[in-house]
């Protein structure tokens, strides 16, 4: 497929019926408004990172993924870079991390994106609801905050500020 | 004394399944079941909604031909609403049902069995996967993956949303198709071409080293069933069904929706939440038969477009009646990739393809509908039954892996007794059991729901149930 490599490419990931696992999809909507009118950002929300992504990913010039994180505090936020890496033995076919999507596209395209990072989301409940736990809901705000600002790096070229912890 | 091996979950398909295989006092098998452990319950909870919801909803059983299920589920509606879908409207939802079908056979070919085929069925685990399909075949990963796009990019475009789109309403469409739209699917189709001539050369250079899997992996004669059109082409969205027998001659013909519970039945075993399908006049097991892409490729005798059509003759080649190696089932899944890509560009040449008429509208004008199509791996039924307000009452699915659940049974029985000897096994032979049940690419989760990982176990246990042995993945 043709496609026209994004500038920041903002990756998200969540399924909005597992509680705070939906934390993905809702910054995927908030980006998707705020940067409309911003050429070069393109925004993805899925249910599961697949190995179709790898392309879009390996040919973007900057990404952001988004995602929840279990083993972190509920409502905590952190921004750390993401590294290629190989995948680990059982490999599910129907998801794949951030770091192996990365992986994949460099063997793929030859390419990798200037500035790989994660934004992550600590959950207090992934179990079915269609409602945030009270702590993740506190931290939209500030998550909001955050992943503008680092869009905002990421089109300037200067996401140096990486491996942020809130 | 006798053992028993659990393979329990199977890796590579979509839902949860295990194997067992029963060995006797001489280590020899003796019996295997494929079975499907998880029960499915959309039936009974669509009970009371109104009938129109009932695509959406049953499109929710599946993450992987939420199409299939759309379009059969809306024509049972549609035979509730006794209207017929405007033209356009049904070129439309071909469309969509094709671009699904080459996704999913992606998926199964590229992503599931092509470790398998490529890397070899005793190649390291670890690599048994895309990524070590990319490792080995770089060309090849990149085509299952453009493939695997193309197709999940067409049902976005028409749906707006690459899985669970809720375009397909009963009655027709929900809008129809923009010439943008058209313009973005017609620029994608000559990589897709070039993807799946790829795929299909290399396919064709490895297939000769299989003939022991060809020879043992469920194959026997059987009957078959899939939609056709009456000029004898393949159809995946409208038509009637026809069953032939393992000479090919036709014992069944022209079964529309509403005579499919005249025809085939549904036996249960108590191994299985997976019904068995079977032709009724034949009785269970002996009217077993298999659908799928196997079957699509026996019945048609053309496939409707000229890439395909040189295709399915060759493929006609390897048998003199039907074919009956499930092996083949990874060929036909390519021809029908290629048919696909090819009928999608003939639809966007059609001049009434922008047509803005695309919905007939009516209420309830019969209590009873039934619906069927061809998902990707094999005929689905759908049938309702309502109330005077249109609230279901009894709702009945016929799923393609129920209709392969005889024919993948005893496939494993067939590959057990080739490939495990007294009592042995590795993982490599457990792994060419379950490339059995790959070949026809089951969808359990139309059953259930696939959650993380598939780790495997294979363990063997005397006839008092004392491990006697064990693998773990």
């Amino acid at each position: 497929m043709n496609l026209t490599p994004a500038r920041c490419l903002i990756l998200a990931c969540g399924n909005t019926l597992r509680g705070d696992d939906g934390v993905g999809p809702f910054l995927a909507e908030w980006a998707e408004r705020r940067f409309s009118d911003q050429a070069g950002v393109r925004v993805i929300a899925r249910q599961q990172w697949t190995p179709e992504l790898a392309e879009e990913i390996a040919l973007a010039e900057s990404v952001l993924f988004i995602d929840c994180s279990v083993q972190s505090a509920a409502g905590s936020l952190e921004v750390v870079p993401v590294k290629p890496s190989a995948p680990a033995q059982g490999l599910a076919t129907h998801h794949i991390g951030a770091a192996e999507l990365l992986d994949l596209g460099r063997e793929l395209f030859d390419s990798l994106p200037r500035t790989a990072l994660m934004l992550t989301v600590g959950a207090g409940s992934t179990e079915l609801s269609e409602e945030f736990s009270e702590p993740v809901r506190a931290a939209l705000p500030e998550a909001c905050r955050l992943l503008e600002e680092t869009v905002l790096q990421m089109l300037d070229g200067d996401a140096s500020k990486s491996g942020t912890h809130y | 004394m006798s053992q028993t091996i659990t393979i329990d979950p199977v890796t590579r398909l979509e839902g949860h399944g295990k194997i067992t295989i029963q060995l006797n006092d001489q280590g020899q098998v003796e019996d295997a079941h494929f079975h499907v452990t998880q029960v499915r319950g959309f039936e009974r909870f669509s009970e009371g909604r109104p009938f129109y919801e009932m695509p959406s909803l049953m499109a929710r059983i599946c993450g992987i031909c939420p199409v299939s299920h759309l379009i059969a589920s809306a024509r049972a509606c549609e035979a509730i609403m006794s209207v017929r879908i405007p033209y356009t409207a049904a070129q439309l939802r071909r469309m969509l049902n094709l671009a699904q079908m080459v996704q999913s056979h992606a998926l199964s070919f590229f992503y599931l069995s092509s470790p398998d085929l490529l890397l070899g069925m005793e190649s390291d685990p670890k690599m048994r996967n895309i990524f070590g399909v990319v490792g080995a075949k770089p060309e090849l990963g990149r085509a299952g993956i453009g493939l695997r796009r193309f197709g999940q990019h067409i049902i976005e475009l028409l749906g707006n949303k690459r899985i669970h789109p809720g375009w397909v309403v009963p009655g027709g469409v929900t809008e129809p198709l923009a010439p943008a739209k058209r313009d973005e699917i017609l620029a994608m189709i000559p990589e897709a071409y070039a993807n799946i001539a790829l795929a299909l050369t290399a396919y064709k250079q490895i297939a000769d080293t299989f003939k022991s899997e060809i020879e043992v992996y469920a194959n026997f004669p059987s009957n078959y069933m899939s939609l056709v059109n009456e000029d004898d082409s393949i159809e995946f969205t409208v038509g009637a069904l026809r069953m032939i027998d393992a000479k090919g001659d036709i014992i069944e013909d022209g079964i529309l929706a509403d005579r499919f519970p005249e025809v085939i039945g549904e036996a249960v075993e108590p191994y299985s939440y997976t019904k068995f399908a079977y032709y009724k006049p034949l009785g269970y097991p002996n009217g077993s038969y298999r659908v799928g892409p196997l079957a699509r490729l026996n019945i048609a005798k053309s496939m409707g477009t000229p890439l395909a059509d040189k295709e399915l003759a060759e493929f006609k080649q390897l048998a003199s009646g039907p074919v009956a190696a499930s092996f083949h089932y990874h060929y036909a899944r390519l021809i029908e990739v290629l048919y696909g890509i090819e009928k999608i560009e003939q639809i966007l040449a059609d001049p009434q393809i922008l047509d803005s008429h695309v919905r007939a509208t009516a209420g309830v004008n019969r209590l009873e509908g039934a619906g069927q199509a061809e998902a990707p791996r094999g005929t689905l039924h759908h049938h309702y039954k309502v109330d005077e307000d249109g609230k279901i009452t009894w709702a009945n699915l016929v799923i393609a892996t129920g209709q392969n659940n005889n024919a993948m049974n005893k496939g494993v029985l067939q590959a057990a007794k080739h490939y495990v000897k007294d009592g042995k096994f590795t993982e490599g032979v457990l792994n060419r059991v379950e490339a059995v049940i790959r070949t026809f690419d089951p969808c359990l989760s139309c059953s259930t729901h696939a959650y993380g990982q598939m780790p495997l176990a294979l363990t063997l246990l005397s006839a008092d149930g004392k491990l006697v042995d064990q693998l773990i993945r």
